[in-house]
C-alpha cells in the first residue's frame, strides 16, 4: 500500500502515516438484544466498492477523520472530520454509503 | 556473474573496478570445462521442468542437500550465508514535478521540452549514462524498479533509494529486442543487436570473426555496419520480412557456437546475430495502471489507456512494424542443441510443452510451474517468445492468451536496498543509560527497551519484600483527561465508577471494548475535580491513547486528552523502607495519614516537582512517583544515593513479574487475551453494571446472563515444579484450562502461577494437574493472594 | 504546590542539599557531533482551544485548529504558561529537539513536502514537528524516541559526507 491519504487537517499523505481502523458502526442506543449486540460488535459489510471508514492520523495531527475510500481501488473519494451538533451530543454516524455490487 | 561475492550481477552493465573479484556462475570450473554440461547432455530427460518438485519430496531431511545442489543448476548464485550488511543503504524521498524514466532519445526530448515550457523540477533517470540538458536534474545510473499505488516511482541508485512522488511521470522505457527460438540460441557467441551495439560501441570490442546476422526488424540489420567497422566478416544475413527459413539452428562444441545451419546449408561462424523484432517495454506503464493489447499485426504488446499523470514518448508505445512477426521457434531439423525459452531460469521449447501436457494450460499457472519469466530478467526476453509459444500450442492467438501481471520489481534490486538503514526506532526511557551502566540485561516490551534484571532476578524480587527497591516504571502510559466532562467520559469509557471519587485518590481501572474484552488496566487518579491523570501498561499506552481520542471524536464531550507518556518519567520505590527513603527527600507528611493507600499528592521530591501515587503493583508499600522527564538521572541517583544505608537496590522487569504474580495482579496480554472479561477474570467488583451506559456493559450483561465458562485463578503446585506458560491444565485426562504465567517465587519459596480453568475448578484449594513436560504435575487452586491476601502491607 | 507544576522543567528548587538537574534524552547520542544543535530544552507551551486568540510576538506553530505549539526560550515557559489562553500544558519535557542543515539530510528522513512546512508528520520513522529555516529545520519528536532519532540523524549525515 503506498496510496496517498488526504488527511482533512494536514493535506495528502503516504498512508502509512495513519492508522486504519475499519469501517464505521453504529453503537446500539438503548441495550440491544443478543443478536444486535451480537451484529454490532462482530459483522462487518466488508464492501466491495466505496467504504466509509475510520481512519487515525497517528504520525502527524493525532486527529480521526472519515474517509469514503473504494475498497478495490484505494481511490479515496472524500475525507472529513467527525461532526457533533450543537449540543456537543454524539451525531449517529450514518451507514456507509450503500454497497456497491462487487465486481 | 559473481562480482566481489555479490551474485547474479549483470556484468555488460557493471563498471569495472580496480581489485574486483570476477566469478562466473552457473558452471562448474569454467565455461571449458562446465561440469553442468555433462548434466545437461544426460540429463535431458533427468531434469525437465517440474523434476524437483515431483521427485524431491522425500526424504524430506535430504532437501537441504537437494537445495544446494539446485540452486546451482539453476544458476541462482550463491550468498555468503554468514556475510553480513556489506554497505550502508538510504532512503530519500524526492518530489518532482516531471519524472522521465529512460534517457534515450525520446526521453531526453521530453525532458529538455518540460525544461523549457519551466513546468517545474524536472528529473531524468537513467539506466546507463545519461546527457547533460539544461534544467533537468538526471540521476543515472540509476533504474526506476516500478510503478506503485500513489504514482510512487522508486528509483535504484546503487547504495541510494529514490522514492519519487512526480506530478507527471513520463515513461521512455524504449523497446526490448527479442530472441529468437532456435536449437542452440544459448551458446556463447549467440548475441542480440543490442550486445554487438554495446560491444563495438562503448568498448570497441571486437566481438567475433565471421558473424551471421538473423533479423525480423530493421534495427536488427543496422548492426551490419558496427560489425563492418569492427573488423567482423559478414558471413550471411537473413532478413525475416523476407524470407522465413524452414529450418534454424545454431551448433556449438563446449558452449560456444561454432556454426549455424539454416534450411540445411551450414555456415561456420563465431558470432550469430540474431532478433525477433522489438517489443515495447511497457511494464512500468502496466503497473501504472495501462492497459496491454496485442497487435498482431506487429506480433508485439502495446499498452494503451494510459492513467492520468503518466504519459508514453518513443518506442515504449509506437514502434516500426516488423513485416512478419517471426515464428514461435524454429524448427532445427536434425540439429542437437536446445531450444531455450528462458535463459535465466533454464526452460525449453520442451519444458513449455511437456506444462501444456501436463495440464497447465493457462499462463499465469504455466509461468509458475515452469518459471519462465521469473529470473532476474524478469519476462523481458521470454514474456512474448513464451506467449507467442503458448498460442501456438494450444491452437490459440496471443491476444485471448494475454499477458501475465505486470508487477514491480521491473529490474533486479538488492534486498539491502530494501531493507534500507540497519536502525529500528526504540523507546528508551529518560534513566536508560543509567540501566546500561548498572549492568542491567536490557529487554524488548513492544517498542521500549527495558532492564530485565539486575543479573539476579530472584535476590532482587526478595529484597523488595525484605528493604527496599526501586524500579523505572517511565515506560507506563501517562494522560490527563481535562475537562468540564472528564468524568463522565472515563466513566462511559470504563465499567469502574469515577464520579464519586475524591480528589487526591486513585483507583484501579479496566478498560474495555464494547465486546467486554479487556484492553488495558491502569491507575486513575483524581487530581482535581475536571482534571484526572491516567496510566496505562507500557505497551499499551498508545492504542489507550487512540482510543481515547477516538470516543472523544464520537461523542464529542468537552473534556481534552493530553498524552504525558514521555514527558514524565516514573519510578516506584517499593518495600518496608520505601516510607522512610521519601521522608528523607520530601517535606509534605509521608505517614499513612498524610499519604494513604491509594492516595495521590503533588510534592517536591529531592527538589523535583513530583505527582506521588501511593499504588502497589508489587505487593509492598510504595509510592510511585512522576516527573519532568529530563530529572529521571537525577532523581534515580539521588534515590540510589539517599537510600544507600536503606539498602535500596534497582530491580527489573522479571523481579516485578514475580512480586506482583505474588499478588495475583494480573498481566493484560499475558493473563488475558482476546476472550477475557473482567467478570471471568475475577474482578467483578470493577463492573458497575447499574450505570446507564459504558462501554462493554451490554457484553458484559451477557456474560452474565450466559454464566461462566472459564473463570482466571491461581494456583500453587504441590512439587515446586514451575510448569510452561501456555501448560495445559488436565482434568479426567481432559484439558480444562491453560497456564497464562507460572514462576517460582523465592519469598514464598513456591511454584506459584495463574491459569484459566472450567468453573467447577475455581474454587479454593480445588485439586488440579498440570501438563509439564509430558508428566502430569499435581497443584492446588487458590483464588485470593499468594502474599499478604489482606492487603496488609500495601496500607501499613 | 497546585496544578500541573510535575509537567514542567523549570518548577524544580535547590536547596536542602539538593541541586536538581537535567540531562537532555539526546546528550548521550550527540555527544563529540557539531553538526546538530540540541534544542530539547527549549520551551514548547501546547495550547488547546481557540488558538486564533493567541496573540504577542509569539512563534506558534498550529498543529490543528484546536491545538498549537508555542515556542519560546526556556526561562520565557512559566509567564507564558500563565497568559496563554485555553487549555495550556508544558510539553517542554514531552518533546525533544534538534537542529541540522541540508535538503539532502531532510528527504532522507521524512517524505513530507519541505516545501509545505510547518508540518507534523513522520520522520526516521517516528511522528515529528518540522520547521524550516532556509537551510537549516528543526526538529521536535517524543523524547522517548530522541536517542534513536539522533543516531540516525548521524548516521544520514554521514552517508552524505
Amino acid at each position: 500500500m503506498s496510496f496517498l491519504l488526504p488527511c482533512p487537517n494536514c493535506g495528502p499523505r503516504d498512508v502509512d502515516e495513519f492508522a486504519y481502523a475499519g469501517e464505521t458502526t453504529e453503537r446500539p442506543q438503548g441495550t440491544p438484544s443478543p443478536r444486535e449486540l451480537a451484529s454490532y460488535i462482530h459483522f462487518r459489510r466488508n464492501a466491495a466498492g466505496v467504504q466509509r471508514e475510520w481512519w487515525y492520523h497517528r504520525f502527524g495531527c493525532e486527529l480521526w477523520f472519515l474517509a469514503e475510500r473504494d475498497t478495490r481501488t484505494n481511490e479515496v473519494l472524500k475525507t472529513e472530520l467527525p461532526s457533533t451538533d450543537a449540543a456537543g451530543s454524539p451525531t449517529p454516524h450514518e451507514p456507509a454509503t450503500p454497497d456497491t455490487p462487487a465486481v | 556473474m559473481t562480482v566481489d561475492g555479490v551474485p547474479n550481477v549483470r556484468v555488460c552493465v557493471e563498471p569495472v573496478r580496480e581489485g574486483a573479484t570476477v566469478r562466473a556462475q552457473n558452471v562448474l570450473g569454467s565455461l571449458d570445462r562446465d561440469l553442468l554440461n555433462v548434466v545437461d547432455r544426460i540429463g535431458g530427460p533427468f531434469t525437465p521442468v517440474g523434476f524437483y518438485y515431483r521427485t524431491m519430496l522425500r526424504p524430506r531431511r535430504l532437501w537441504p542437500q537437494y537445495e544446494r545442489v539446485l540452486r546451482n543448476l539453476a544458476g541462482l548464485g550463491c550468498l555468503d550465508k554468514s556475510g553480513r550488511r556489506s554497505g550502508r543503504y538510504d532512503v530519500e524521498h524526492r518530489r518532482a514535478d516531471v519524472l522521465v524514466i529512460g534517457g534515450g532519445e525520446a526521453g531526453v526530448a521530453a525532458a529538455r521540452a518540460a525544461a523549457e515550457n519551466s513546468v517545474g523540477s524536472v528529473v531524468l533517470v537513467d539506466e546507463r549514462a545519461a546527457p547533460h540538458i539544461d534544467g533537468v536534474e538526471t540521476l543515472a545510473p540509476a533504474r526506476a524498479i516500478g510503478f506503485y499505488e500513489g504514482g510512487l516511482v522508486p528509483v535504484d541508485a546503487g547504495n541510494v533509494l529514490y522514492r519519487f512522488r512526480a506530478g507527471k511521470v513520463v515513461v521512455a522505457t524504449g523497446t526490448v529486442e527479442q530472441p529468437l527460438l532456435f536449437p542452440g540460441n544459448d551458446l556463447v557467441g549467440v548475441l542480440l543487436p543490442q550486445a554487438v551495439r554495446r560491444l563495438v560501441d562503448d568498448w570497441a570490442l571486437k566481438p567475433g570473426d565471421r558473424g551471421v546476422i538473423v533479423s525480423a526488424d530493421g534495427a536488427g540489420l543496422d548492426v551490419v555496419e558496427q560489425l563492418r567497422r569492427a573488423g567482423v566478416e559478414i558471413v550471411e544475413v537473413v532478413d525475416l520480412r523476407e524470407s522465413l527459413p524452414s529450418t534454424l539452428a545454431a551448433n556449438g562444441r563446449r558452449g560456444r557456437l561454432e556454426s549455424v545451419t539454416i534450411e540445411g546449408r551450414e555456415l561456420a561462424c563465431d558470432l550469430l546475430v540474431m532478433s525477433g523484432g522489438r517489443q515495447p517495454a511497457y511494464s512500468l506503464l502496466a503497473q501504472a495502471g495501462a492497459r496491454v493489447e496485442y497487435d498482431a499485426r506487429r506480433g508485439i504488446f502495446v499498452p494503451v489507456d494510459l492513467p492520468a499523470n503518466v504519459e508514453a514518448a518513443g518506442s515504449v508505445t509506437e514502434t516500426e512494424p516488423a513485416a512478419a512477426p517471426p515464428p514461435p521457434s524454429f524448427d532445427g531439423g536434425d540439429a542437437k542443441g536446445r531450444c531455450f525459452v528462458c535463459i535465466c531460469e533454464d526452460v525449453t521449447e520442451k519444458d513449455v510443452k511437456r506444462a501444456l501436457a501436463e495440464g497447465f494450460d493457462s499462463l499465469e499457472l504455466a509461468k509458475r510451474y515452469t518459471t519462465v519469466t521469473m529470473g532476474p530478467c524478469q519476462g523481458r526476453l521470454c514474456h512474448l517468445p513464451s506467449i507467442r509459444l503458448y498460442a501456438r500450442e494450444t491452437g490459440s492467438d496471443e491476444g485471448a492468451i494475454g499477458t501475465t501481471t505486470a508487477r514491480p520489481p521491473w529490474a533486479p534490486v538488492s534486498l539491502g536496498l530494501l531493507a534500507g538503514r540497519g536502525l529500528e526506532p526504540a523507546k528508551r526511557t529518560a534513566i536508560h543509560h543509567r540501566h546500561v551502566e548498572l549492568g542491567a540485561t536490557m529487554m524488548w516490551t513492544g517498542a521500549w527497551r527495558r532492564p530485565h534484571s539486575y543479573g539476579d532476578a530472584a535476590g532482587e524480587a526478595r529484597h523488595v519484600h525484605e528493604a527496599l527497591g526501586l524500579i523505572d516504571v517511565s515506560t507506563l502510559g501517562k494522560l490527563l483527561v481535562e475537562g468540564p466532562d472528564a468524568a463522565a467520559f472515563l466513566e462511559l469509557l470504563y465499567p469502574n465508577r469515577f464520579a464519586d471519587m475524591k480528589v487526591g485518590r486513585v483507583r484501579y481501572g479496566v478498560l474495555g471494548s464494547d465486546a467486554g474484552r479487556i484492553m488495558d488496566d491502569g491507575t486513575i487518579g483524581r487530581i482535581a475535580d475536571d482534571r484526572f491523570y491516567v496510566t496505562t501498561t507500557s505497551t499499551g499506552a498508545d492504542t489507550v491513547i487512540e482510543w481515547f481520542d477516538w470516543w472523544n471524536a464520537v461523542w464529542g464531550m468537552d473534556v481534552e486528552v493530553v498524552n504525558l507518556t514521555g514527558a514524565l518519567a516514573a519510578v516506584n520505590v517499593a518495600g518496608p523502607r520505601s516510607r522512610e527513603l521519601l521522608g528523607r527527600l520530601t517535606d509534605v507528611d509521608v505517614s499513612n495519614e498524610g499519604i494513604a493507600y491509594l492516595d495521590t499528592k503533588e510534592a517536591h521530591v529531592a527538589g523535583v516537582p513530583c505527582l506521588i501515587l501511593r499504588i502497589g503493583f508489587v505487593g509492598e508499600l510504595g509510592y510511585e512517583l512522576h516527573f519532568a522527564s529530563p530529572y529521571g538521572e537525577y532523581l534515580w541517583d539521588t534515590l540510589l544515593e539517599r537510600g544507600k544505608d536503606l539498602g535500596i537496590r534497582p530491580f527489573g522487569l522479571e523481579p516485578q513479574r514475580i512480586l506482583r504474580l505474588e499478588k495475583m495482579h494480573i498481566i493484560v496480554g499475558q493473563d488475558t487475551d482476546s476472550e477475557s472479561n473482567v467478570l471471568e477474570a475475577g474482578m467483578p467488583w470493577i463492573a458497575k453494571l447499574d450505570k446507564d451506559d459504558f462501554v462493554g456493559k451490554w457484553a458484559l450483561e451477557h456474560v452474565q446472563a450466559r454464566g461462566f465458562r472459564e473463570q482466571l485463578v491461581g494456583f500453587e503446585m504441590a512439587n515446586g515444579v514451575v510448569p510452561a506458560e501456555g501448560g495445559q491444565i488436565v482434568l479426567d485426562g481432559r484439558s480444562a484450562g491453560r497456564v497464562t504465567s507460572a514462576r517460582m517465587s523465592p519469598h514464598l519459596g513456591k511454584a506459584i502461577g495463574m491459569a484459566w480453568v472450567r468453573p467447577q475448578l475455581a474454587v479454593e484449594d480445588a485439586r488440579i494437574e498440570i501438563k509439564v513436560d509430558g508428566r502430569l504435575e499435581a497443584a492446588r487452586v487458590r483464588l485470593k493472594p499468594f502474599f499478604d491476601p489482606k492487603g496488609e502491607r500495601l496500607r501499613a | 504546590m497546585t496544578g500541573l507544576d510535575f509537567v514542567s522543567l523549570d518548577r524544580a528548587v535547590a536547596g536542602d542539599g539538593f541541586e536538581p538537574r537535567l540531562s537532555s534524552p539526546l546528550c548521550r547520542a550527540l555527544e563529540g557531533s557539531d553538526r546538530v544543535l540540541d534544542l530539547s530544552f527549549l520551551g514548547k507551551i501546547e495550547v488547546r482551544g481557540d488558538v486564533d486568540a493567541i496573540n504577542g510576538d509569539l512563534e506558534v506553530v498550529r498543529i490543528t485548529p484546536q491545538r498549537a505549539l508555542v515556542l519560546c526560550a526556556p526561562e520565557e515557559a512559566a509567564a507564558l504558561r500563565d497568559r496563554l489562553p485555553g487549555m495550556v500544558i508544558d510539553m517542554t519535557a514531552a518533546l525533544a529537539g534538534l537542529e541540522l542543515h541540508g535538503v539532502r539530510t531532510l528527504r532522507r528522513l521524512t517524505d513530507l513536502d519541505l516545501d509545505a512546512l510547518p508540518a507534523v508528520g513522520r520522520v526516521a520513522d517516528v511522528p515529528c514537528l518540522v520547521l524550516r529555516n532556509g537551510d537549516s529545520f528543526r526538529l521536535f519528536f517524543p523524547q522517548e524516541y530522541g536517542h534513536s532519532v539522533a543516531e540516525v540523524v548521524l548516521d544520514v549525515l554521514k552517508g552524505l559526507e
